[in-house]
């Protein structure tokens, strides 16, 4: 009986596989896919975090509650003053007028049911000091023509304001007057535009210098790094592909360069390359390999070569590595019943490694070239773009205009053009590939 | 191979050897030199070796903090990862389900996804939660990296396992649910393990997340508290010799006791076999 109302609750091979590949699957979506497409949406937008008129994405017209309720508190009572102490009937008539209009756009915005239930809501916090955190309640869409004849009129009123101000001969007024002015300018801040902008953003970065001076040195770097990691590596592992005693310490003495954290290797390779007490740069000028000492950080052909040979140190056993386990599955059957057949060395090589390495080598270069041209770290850390940013990669480029200059807008521009470019190489790769990439995986 | 080792070979082996380590050489003999001798010889071996690098490195920045927050959020990472690794990659290689090619179709396809791409909504999700300067708020978008990895690696391993031990399990009975937990999983745990190691490494050296979600020195990771010990004034060759050799140690430490299970783990996702 037990037995059997167990049976009930039992998952079916089917519906277990698809219980234990959701939760994956939403993470997944969550954490990569979501991203990346409100990265591409973000990038359709004037947006700045260290702007406060531009810190939110706004599809239509906002206001930014917060601020116009704390000014518009203060433009009633300044503009009550304001009628009394004027020095002409004129100017008093103005004031009025002004209150008038600037009352009739306020009550006309406040007739929206939820506005005024935010109003209300804001009012209260700011009475006690408190802060709006939460930035439903601090943000309101507008209708766009409502929004631009209001802060249109905000902005005329204080440009007549100002011409009270400059023409009053009594100092007190004159100040009076310029600081109501201030203030409608400034409530006039507080009803923002929309700042979607579409594709504005990429026309603007395809004609940018430094992106396109970004994207060569990302290619330059890719492609002389990836070669010389291939030539190199396939060098080492062919080198190595034998029995010999050792194993242990060249597969360690590999392993290490790739196991620290790339952030440490450009450190170290900081204190290698330094003008005055690095030894890299004092050997290569001893041996007249470099003009001088600080050529290596100082230039801009010097700090290329500098991030290249770090890389290729710290990538190429990685590489040889690789390759070594392509080369072992060639079985060795193969070269001696080349060599029956009177083939040397040179031919078993071409005619033989290469076209059965061919997968592994692929593989190899596809994980590479993706991890090159994603390049971040070891620019950042070891040269920080510079010496003039030639030694800028795009990703380092993308992030000093996301995170130095909170422009999270354009830096969108920015990483969109490194994953579409990162997407371009890898379909390129997995049609050479093939289906080889899934061989072992799925059946 | 019918290739022989010879003395030629073995020179070659000692020159690669020392050229790969060269960087780790002349870093730890920095690390023992007086402070003043590295400014002003190249000399290699120093007469007075003495511990003062060290003793700053430890004491001018918070470097076993930087070590003990990396641990943290790296085997949290790993623990998460493998969880939901290890389901997604037995469903996808052992139980008749659709859609497999798209499953690891999207798996490899968000490993090779540039965290560049990822960083400024992650930061805004991570901001808004208010988990930055914390171990959970490097610990999600670390999932970006280490879930693709770690599906994408223990698929080769549950592969490998004979089919025979789930059809002789269903004979006796076993729950689709039992057969993993009770038999396929102990016997993928030697790769869960490596793929254990590999995700932890990854997770130690990253670098972008780190950088810009735990900013406040006490949150910081080993990678980005390395990086900070470069004044603007001064760069303390001293101090960060010293500070490389002791982060680099316990990697040291990993790769020697495993560097089969790395190998085996690194090259099963390149080579057919």
């Amino acid at each position: 009986m037990k037995n059997k109302k167990k049976r009930g609750f039992q998952l079916s091979e089917k519906q277990l596989g698809y219980a234990m590949v959701i939760p994956s699957l939403i993470l997944v979506i969550v954490v990569v896919l979501w991203p990346v497409a409100q990265s591409f949406y973000n990038s359709l937008f004037d947006y700045r975090l260290n702007d406060p008129a531009r810190s939110q994405l706004m599809l239509s017209a906002t206001i930014d509650l917060e601020r116009y309720v704390d000014n518009h508190f203060y433009i009633e009572g300044q503009l009550d003053s304001l009628a009394g102490s004027a020095d002409s009937e004129e100017n008093a008539e103005t004031v009025k007028e002004i209150q008038q209009d600037i009352e009739s756009y306020h009550s006309e915005l406040i007739s929206d049911e939820e506005i005024n239930t935010k109003v209300e809501k804001i009012d209260e916090l700011l009475m006690n000091f408190t802060p709006v955190r939460d930035s439903e309640l601090k943000y309101s869409k507008l209708d766009n023509d409502f929004a631009k004849d209001y802060r249109e009129a905000l902005e005329s009123h204080s440009a007549e304001l100002t011409a009270i101000a400059e023409a009053s001969g009594d100092e007190q007024t004159s100040q009076a007057f310029q600081q109501t002015s201030d203030l409608l300018a400034s409530t006039a801040g507080n009803i923002l535009k929309s700042n979607f902008i579409g594709l504005e953003n990429y026309g603007k970065y395809m004609k940018d210098q430094r992106m396109w001076k970004a994207m060569g040195n990302t290619a330059f770097f890719t492609v002389v790094s990836v070669a010389f990691e291939l030539v190199l590596g396939l060098a080492v592992a062919l080198l190595i592909n034998r029995a010999f005693k050792g194993r242990g310490i060249i597969r360690a003495s590999v392993l290490i360069p790739w196991a620290i954290p790339t952030a440490v290797a450009a450190m170290m390779w900081g204190f290698l390359y330094d003008g005055q007490s690095g030894i890299v740069a004092h050997y290569l000028e001893v041996l007249n390999v470099i003009p001088g000492a600080s050529w290596l950080l100082s230039t801009s052909d010097g700090g290329m070569f500098s991030i290249i040979l770090a890389d290729v140190w710290k990538t190429t056993p990685y590489m040889a590595l690789l390759l070594l386990a392509g080369l072992q599955t060639i079985p060795g059957s193969l070269y001696e019943a080349s060599s029956v057949d009177g083939a040397n060395k040179v031919q078993q090589f071409w005619r033989i490694t290469l076209p059965l390495l061919k997968s592994s080598i692929l593989v190899a270069l596809l994980f590479r070239t993706l991890d090159a041209f994603r390049v971040f770290d070891l620019i950042y850390v070891l040269t920080g773009g510079g010496p003039a940013n030639a030694t800028e990669s795009i990703s380092v480029y993308a992030y000093k205009t996301l995170f130095a200059q909170q422009n999270f807008g354009e830096g969108s521009v920015l990483s969109v053009i490194v994953f579409l470019s990162v997407a371009v190489i890898s379909f390129i790769y997995v049609k050479l590939i093939g289906s080889d990439l899934f061989a072992g995986r799925a059946k | 191979m019918n290739k022989r080792a010879g003395i030629g070979f073995y020179l070659f082996l000692i020159i690669f050897v020392f050229l790969v380590m060269f960087p780790f050489i002349w870093v730890f003999l920095t690390s023992i030199k007086p402070p003043g001798e590295i400014f002003s010889s190249f000399r290699w071996f120093t007469k007075n070796p003495s511990l003062d690098s060290y003793e700053a490195a430890l004491t001018n920045r918070p470097l076993l903090r930087y070590m003990l927050n990396s641990f943290a959020v790296s085997s949290l990472t790993t623990i998460l990862s493998l969880a939901f690794a290890s389901f997604t990659a037995y469903a996808v290689t052992r139980l008749p389900i659709k859609g497999k090619g798209l499953i690891l179709g999207l798996v490899l396809a968000a490993s090779m996804f540039p965290q560049i791409a990822i960083i400024s909504p992650m930061f805004n999700l991570v901001t808004g939660l208010g988990l930055r300067n914390s171990y959970m708020g490097l610990v999600i978008p670390y999932i970006t990296i280490s879930l693709p990895l770690a599906i994408w690696i223990l698929a080769t391993f549950f592969k490998k396992i004979p089919f025979e031990l789930e059809e002789s399990a269903k004979l006796d009975g076993a729950s689709p649910f039992q057969t993993f937990r009770k038999i396929i999983f102990p016997l993928a745990a030697p790769g869960v393990f490596t793929t254990g190691i590999l995700v932890f490494i990854a997770a130690w050296n990253e670098y972008l997340f780190a950088l810009t979600i735990n900013s406040d020195d006490m949150w910081r990771t080993v990678p980005v508290g390395i990086s900070m010990y470069q004044s603007q004034y001064s760069v303390p060759w001293g101090d960060i010799s010293a500070a490389t050799v002791i982060v680099t140690i316990p990697i040291v430490i990993l790769v020697l006791f495993f560097q089969k299970r790395i190998v085996s783990g690194l090259t099963s996702g390149s080579v057919k076999e």
